[in-house]
């Protein structure tokens, strides 16, 4: 056994100096040719294994090697903020809520990857390119910094058997706004008539945290004509009438409709997966959810995926068309990432049709394809399954706008204070008179605003 | 003049020496230089993981217009009185009923071992999945509770996380439920160590039950009872668990105390600064908190 000596100690710790101080380049080489990448992780295991195949498939054509983390949405979120903050950066990070790229795009700490976008603009959906075209504040222009991967949007899904056991028939259900959202409420009278106590018509976020309340408010404004309340220019339009008087219809249906107890009680405070475990538990006829992830959960489940119903949107009470907000994700890479390169083409190999196609096929197709001309070919997408045809038709083929969050970062900052579902939440739970709760609304959003000036060109 | 001259060259060398030898904790040669091998690693790890983060912190939350935008914002300010409700509270009630079950837990049997057992279970159960089964207990229409109070009584139950009172109420009992056994355990220790003489004597004056208590036990126990309150107080101050799982914050922001807000604003609005901001916005209170229990722990009198 060797004896340690005071001699040996130094010894061996200026040996180890020395060889770390000779090596260093050979290990900043090798990292040269490794990309950190943060991904979040899926709501079924096949998601993360698509990702896996995929990052395995681009180290096996490139050389280069991906040292990836697949972590929960939220955490994601949280690490994204903690890092940029920091500038202590992975070199990739996917952004799966439509606030943080926008805003980090704003403060200039994100790369511009229109060289990598820009060349492959023909191949994506309308709407991709706009949801991911962001104002940097200090080069005061717009940029690409999400590179465009996935698709999501709201549709509503129905348990079919609740309905059928309420009293009603699917093949009845409205095709106006209003119509289709009354339907339920027969329906969930039905089924408290044959005993089911705690058994709600419609199900749907009225909290004031998570982003799922900012899909629910802005789909029934939209619904109600106002879509115009923040233009491509990154306006707010809060003078509009139009849109003043759909925030106000919106906050009165979405009011009444809890009031009168359609609505679980319990939405007012729900977290992000409350709704999905109550719909799951077959306590809501209907919910309205972002992405197919409903129906993704039970894919394995055989009679109830077959149970479900996903539906688009219905059409305006006028019997228009209505167009679906849609959230576009991809990565973005930070500033200050060390292997920009070898991550812009990781974004590049994953963009190829193919690719991209194999990958979120794998993902048993809870994100839309950005790029319609191979969902269109691929049966897949359109057609081998109910859920997946009413989804694509949803974000692909009817008329689709971005969130308006890319339009302007200051609505990031409005969606994040949830302002407009406070002014249900008032309504609901204080009795404020729905005029002064929209016009408190307005306020604070205008507020906002005016931190976040956008230069017109 | 000779000596004089001796005594001048000799004093100064003599007092570095000394200086040299304290400095170096009268350790010499090679036993200096182990000391500094030993001591270097820690300084480094709390420079790092200690100074570091703190000074980072503080740097985050130095900017001023950081406080007016939080004292400006009306949930800041519903925070601070459910801050103020949560851990006083919160802490009071759940250390007055360790106290009182410390003493139920020193009576003698087997059957007092196995209860004890039983009741330090919410202590050793993991925090997250308890408080996420709490909250999917509390959920007025489907959850546990309100379901057995009307298969027992055939009435509906309070939505227990729909207003901000009971929101507020349900994580106050859930803290005191998780943390009271480990309070209890410490203030069992407590009483274990006073001398059983002291109640014996106090006996044979006529001194039993409340009157044994006030004069003996609570006496002596005051020091111990107080350390953990304001352990307790500094624990909880920035403790998010609880309100993060069970109430999320919400309904309608309603319910956040100032560790939740500070997350809330760091992730949920993107702005850490302001996160930081709200949570070192705790500092006049902790500060003082730490100082007092510092002086406390310092204290040198017979009290356990």
């Amino acid at each position: 056994m060797a004896i340690l000596t005071r001699r040996s100690v130094v010894r061996g710790s200026l040996g180890l100096v020395a060889s770390g101080v000779l090596a260093r380049p050979f290990i900043a080489n090798a990292a040269a040719m490794t990309a950190e990448v943060w991904y979040a992780q899926g709501f079924v295991p096949e998601e993360d294994a698509a990702f896996k195949k995929m990052a395995a498939d681009y180290e096996k054509a490139s050389g280069n090697k991906l040292d990836y983390s697949l972590i929960p949405y939220a955490a994601l979120r949280q690490k994204a903020i903690s890092a940029i903050t920091s500038g202590v950066v992975p070199d990739m990070i996917e952004v799966a809520d439509f606030q943080l790229a926008p805003l980090q795009a704003w403060d200039d700490r994100l790369v511009d990857l229109s060289d990598l976008v820009a060349p492959a603009k023909a191949q994506f959906f309308s709407t991709a390119l706009p949801s991911t075209y962001l104002y940097n504040n200090v080069t005061k222009k717009r940029g690409y910094y999400v590179v465009p991967t996935k698709v999501a949007a709201i549709p509503f899904h129905i348990w079919k058997s609740l309905v059928e056991k309420g009293g009603g028939k699917i093949a009845d259900l409205p095709k106006t706004w209003d119509a289709f959202m009354d339907f339920f409420k027969p329906v969930q009278k039905g089924l408290r008539a044959a005993g089911m106590r705690n058994v709600y018509g419609m199900g749907y976020q009225l909290t004031a945290n998570g982003v799922d309340p900012i899909g629910t408010f802005n789909a029934w404004m939209i619904a109600y004509g106002g879509q115009g309340l923040v233009t491509p220019d990154g306006k707010l339009h809060s003078d509009d009438p139009h849109v003043k008087d759909a925030v106000l219809k919106t906050i009165i249906n979405l009011s009444t409709a809890y009031k009168d107890g359609y609505v679980p009680p319990g939405c007012i405070n729900w977290n992000d997966a409350d709704d999905n475990n109550a719909f799951h538990s077959k306590l809501m006829v209907m919910d309205f959810d972002g992405t197919i992830s409903t129906e993704v959960a039970l894919f394995h489940d055989k009679e109830q995926y077959d149970d479900i119903l996903t539906r688009g949107l219905p059409l305006s009470n006028e019997g228009k068309e209505l167009p679906a907000q849609v959230a576009v994700f991809g990565p973005v890479i930070p500033k200050g990432a060390k292997n920009v390169a070898v991550a812009k083409e990781f974004a590049k190999f994953m963009i190829q049709p193919t690719v991209l196609n194999e990958y979120l096929k794998a993902g048993l197709g809870r994100w839309m394809l950005p790029i319609p001309e191979i969902a269109k070919s691929d049966p897949f997408w359109l057609k081998e399954d109910p859920h997946r045809t009413a989804y694509g038709e949803l974000t692909l083929i009817k008329p689709t706008l971005p969130f308006y969050e890319a339009y302007n970062p200051a609505m990031a900052e409005v969606g994040a204070e949830n302002v407009f579902m406070s002014a249900v939440i008032e309504v609901m739970k204080d009795g404020a008179k729905p005029e002064d709760a929209a016009a408190k609304a307005f306020k604070r959003a205008e507020t906002i605003f005016a931190k976040y000036p956008i230069a017109q060109s | 003049m000779t000596t004089a001259s001796v005594i001048d060259i000799g004093g100064p060398a003599i007092g570095r020496q000394t200086l040299w030898r304290y400095w170096r904790g009268n350790l010499k040669g090679s036993e200096y230089l182990w000391a500094l091998a030993f001591v270097v690693p820690y300084i480094g790890v709390f420079l790092t993981f200690v100074v570091y983060p703190v000074v980072y912190g503080l740097w985050l939350g130095s900017k001023p217009s950081l406080y007016t935008d939080l004292f400006s914002d009306p949930i800041y300010q519903s925070t601070i009185v459910n801050t103020i409700l949560f851990v006083g509270i919160g802490v009071n009630l759940k250390m007055f009923f360790a106290l009182m079950l410390s003493g139920f837990f020193m009576r003698p049997g087997w059957w007092m071992k196995a209860l004890l057992m039983l009741f330090v279970l919410p202590w050793a159960v993991p925090l997250l999945p308890t408080f996420i089964s709490i909250h999917w207990m509390l959920n007025g229409e489907w959850g546990l509770i309100n379901n057995v109070i009307y298969h027992l009584f055939h009435i509906d139950g309070p939505a227990w996380l729909n207003t901000r009172w009971f929101a507020l109420g349900s994580v106050i009992v859930a803290h005191i439920w998780k943390w009271m056994p480990f309070w209890t355990i410490i203030l069992l220790a407590g009483r274990m160590a006073i001398p059983q003489e002291l109640n014996d004597a106090a006996k044979v004056d006529g001194a039993t039950g409340l009157r044994s208590f006030l004069h003996i036990t609570f006496p002596l126990l005051a020091n111990l009872y107080l350390i953990c309150t304001l352990l307790s107080t500094i624990f909880t101050l920035g403790d998010f668990t609880e309100v993060f799982f069970i109430t999320g914050g919400g309904p309608a922001n309603s319910t956040h105390v100032l560790a939740t807000l500070g997350i809330r604003d760091a992730f949920d609005l993107a702005n850490p600064r302001l996160g930081v901001a709200a949570v070192m916005s705790a500092l006049p209170v902790m500060i003082p908190l730490v100082i007092i229990l510092m002086r406390k722990l310092r204290t040198t009198e017979v009290e356990l």
